[in-house]
C-alpha cells in the first residue's frame, strides 16, 4: 500500500475497553519513541473482507479513538488495529483479540431510587442504557440488550449493622417490617447469569423510616 | 436454564458453556488468523433465523458442532483440551434432548434454514478441516449469544 519500510516500535496493548456499549480504542505509545507520534487506525467487522478506516482517528497524537459508532451492531464482532508513525517511519499494524460488544463490555450499577413508610421501604432499579450516538436517538436499555439481567440489592439497617440481600429480576422492591425511624442504606448491583457479567454496586443511597404514628 | 427453539424447550447449562469457552477463548481465537470469513455469521446471520425454523437449526448446529468441530480440535494445551471436552459433552447432551423433541414435535425444516445452513457447511468446507474446526469453535459465543436470546 504504498508505505514506508516500517522501523518503528509498535503500539502496545491495543484493546477495546468498553462500558455499556460505549466502544473505545485504547494503546500505549511504541517504546522509546517520546512525543510527535502519530497513529491511524483502522477496524473489521469479522468475517466481512474488509479494513475501514476510521478518518477521525487519522494522524492523531492521542492514544485512544472511539469506535461506539462503528461496532454498534452488538450481534458482530470486531477487530481494530493501530498504526504509528514518526519521522518518515512507521510501526506494524497492531491488531486487538476479536471483540464482542456483547460480552466483552462492562456495565454500570443501576440507577436505585428509595422511598419509604414508617415500617417499609420501596427501592425503585433502572438499569444503564446502551451507549447511544446522540441524546435523540431511541434508547435502549441493557435490560431489552440482556434478557437474563438481573438485581442483587442490599440493604443495610445502620442501627443494627443487619444487612439483607435480594436477588429479583423485576425492577421494584419493597422490603416490609422495618424499624420506624431507622436509617437504612441501600445499593444494587446487576447480574447478569450469560453472558457472565455483573456490574459493581451502586453508591449507598440512606432513607430513614417514618416514625410510629 | 430453559430455552425455546420454535416447538421445542430444552433445558441447557449455557452458563457453564459460556464459562468453559470464556476461559478458552483467546486461546482458541488465536489460532484462526483469517479475520475475513466467518462460519456462523457471515454472508447469512443467525440472529435473522425465523423462530419457526429454530428448532431445525439449532439441531443442525449442534450435530454440526459434535460431528464436525470438537473432534478436530486437539491441541497441545491439556487445560484447553479439558474444557473443549467439557463444551463437547453439554452440547452431546442437549443435541439428544432436542432431538427426541424433534421428532415428537416434527420440526420443520424451512426453506430458509435449510439454505442458511447450507452455507454454514459451505464456508466450513471452504477451509481445511481443521482450520475450519478451531474457526468454528472460536466462534461458539456466535452461537451462544445466538442461543441465550431463545430463553
Amino acid at each position: 500500500s504504498g508505505e514506508l519500510y516500517c522501523s518503528l516500535p509498535n503500539p502496545k496493548n491495543v484493546r477495546f475497553e468498553s462500558i455499556n456499549m460505549k466502544n473505545v480504542l485504547h494503546w500505549s505509545a511504541p517504546e522509546g519513541t517520546g512525543d510527535g507520534v502519530l497513529y491511524k487506525v483502522k477496524y473489521a467487522v469479522y468475517g466481512v473482507g474488509k479494513w475501514i478506516r476510521k478518518p477521525e482517528c487519522r494522524n492523531i497524537n492521542r492514544t485512544w479513538c472511539d469506535l461506539s459508532s462503528e461496532t454498534s451492531d452488538y450481534e458482530e464482532q470486531y477487530y481494530a488495529s493501530v498504526k504509528a508513525f514518526l519521522n518518515g517511519t512507521c510501526s506494524d499494524w497492531m491488531e486487538t483479540t476479536r471483540f464482542n460488544p456483547l460480552t466483552d463490555t462492562k456495565i454500570d450499577p443501576p440507577m436505585v431510587s428509595v422511598s419509604s413508610t414508617d415500617r417499609s421501604i420501596s427501592i425503585i432499579l433502572t438499569a444503564p442504557e446502551k451507549w447511544k450516538r446522540s441524546p435523540e436517538e431511541e434508547s435502549i436499555s441493557l435490560l431489552q440488550v440482556y434478557p437474563g439481567l438481573q438485581y442483587n440489592v442490599s440493604v443495610l439497617n445502620k442501627k443494627t449493622k443487619k444487612r439483607w440481600l435480594f436477588s429479583i429480576s423485576n425492577h421494584t422492591l419493597i422490603v416490609p417490617w422495618l424499624e420506624p425511624g431507622t436509617a437504612y442504606c441501600v445499593s444494587a448491583q446487576i447480574h447478569v447469569t450469560t453472558p457472565l457479567l455483573d456490574s459493581g454496586f451502586s453508591k449507598e443511597h440512606c432513607i430513614t423510616t417514618l416514625k410510629d404514628k | 436454564k430453559t430455552f425455546h427453539f420454535g416447538a421445542c424447550r430444552v433445558s441447557m447449562s449455557l452458563a457453564e458453556i459460556r464459562a468453559g469457552f470464556t476461559a478458552i477463548k483467546a486461546n482458541i481465537q488465536s489460532r484462526d488468523p483469517i479475520r475475513t470469513l466467518s462460519i456462523l455469521s457471515h454472508p447469512h446471520s443467525l440472529h435473522k433465523v425465523k423462530s419457526a425454523d429454530r428448532c431445525c437449526i439449532a439441531h443442525q448446529l449442534l450435530t454440526f458442532y459434535v460431528d464436525k468441530v470438537f473432534k478436530h480440535c486437539r491441541t497441545e494445551d491439556s487445560f484447553v483440551n479439558r474444557k473443549i471436552s467439557s463444551i463437547a459433552n453439554s452440547f452431546l447432551s442437549a443435541r439428544r434432548r432436542l432431538g427426541q423433541c424433534r421428532e415428537q414435535n416434527n420440526c420443520a425444516c424451512g426453506e430458509e434454514s435449510t439454505e442458511k445452513f447450507k452455507q454454514i457447511l459451505a464456508n466450513y468446507e471452504g477451509l481445511n478441516v481443521t482450520s475450519a474446526a478451531m474457526k468454528s469453535l472460536g466462534e461458539l459465543d456466535i452461537l451462544l449469544d445466538w442461543m441465550e436470546k431463545s430463553r
